[in-house]
């Protein structure tokens, strides 16, 4: 402490190192909360295609196009440890080549501040659904399901499932007009 | 540069210990408040703001050597006339080398 650098020094690494413990009392105040909530989730419009998929290869694969609705209130998820919420529409089916597929239909973005009170009425997909093969025509059971992942100002990268799906059914036949 | 030379840079003994626990108390403070401050309004980048300001304001307080950090100085004894013992342990070194 004997000269102004030194003062300068000892200064800033004890303002650091308060910085790194309140850091620590913020991750330790959010870490066990619970961020698991509802939400409805229902199909409006399921069709399903058979069309080329130039990007893989010419073959024809089941093209699955939706619109869903969605209600959600991710309002109390927010507090001072949440920076923002990635919201994702994953829908999950079982085909007789896979035990297990999982397609993300959509996604969003949310940030502190903005309005999480979701209410969606016949939303698009962003993503195409498409399947490997043709597992999507006659397809019983797909079930959509919403996560999120919590992005924080320190700690923890929890990845939530919510509660809520919804199952529905494909069509038995391909639609092959334009829409 | 006479003038930069004569600008008081040291503090003594006491004010060191003084600006040292002031520091301390200052920067503490504040960082106890913002905790209470950002966890009420929810955001910890007030936290991380006031802190900021505490940190500013124990530099302005603690790093300048104000007059407060120098009351106390040493009392040293006056210099005495030892310029021709040095002299001579000087020359003795260099004998020896």
């Amino acid at each position: 402490m004997h000269s102004v650098i030194q003062r300068g020094n000892s200064i800033l690494a004890y303002a650091l190192s308060v910085l790194a413990c309140l850091t620590f009392i913020c991750f330790a105040s959010t870490v066990f909360l619970n961020y698991v909530t509802d939400v409805k989730i229902n199909t409006v419009k399921v069709v399903v295609k058979n069309v080329p998929d130039y990007s893989i290869s010419r073959e024809k694969n089941d093209l699955g196009f939706l619109t869903f609705d969605m209600q959600a209130d991710l309002t109390p998820l927010f507090n001072w440890n949440v920076k923002q919420l990635f919201l994702y529409l994953t829908a999950e089916y079982e085909t007789p080549s896979n035990e297990l597929n999982q397609v993300v239909l959509w996604d969003k973005i949310i940030l502190r501040g903005e309005n999480a009170a979701l209410d969606f009425k016949n939303m698009n997909t962003k993503y195409y659904f498409w399947d490997d093969g043709n597992g999507l025509k006659g397809n019983k059971n797909i079930t959509l399901s919403l996560s999120w992942n919590i992005i924080p100002n320190s700690g923890l990268l929890p990845n939530i499932f919510a509660r809520g799906s919804h199952s529905f059914k494909f069509p038995v036949e391909y639609t092959t007009s334009r829409m | 540069m006479d003038f930069l030379s004569r600008i008081p840079t040291h503090m003594d003994f006491e004010g060191q210990a003084r600006a040292e626990k002031l520091s301390r108390i200052i920067i503490t403070l504040f960082g106890a408040v913002g905790l209470i401050w950002g966890y009420i309004v929810q955001q910890f980048s007030q936290t991380v703001y006031i802190l900021g300001a505490g940190f500013v304001l124990a530099a302005l307080l603690t790093i300048p050597p104000w007059p407060m950090y120098r009351r106390k100085p040493l009392n040293w004894q006056p210099a005495k006339n030892g310029g021709e013992n040095q002299v001579k342990e000087g020359s003795k070194k260099g004998k020896k080398k």
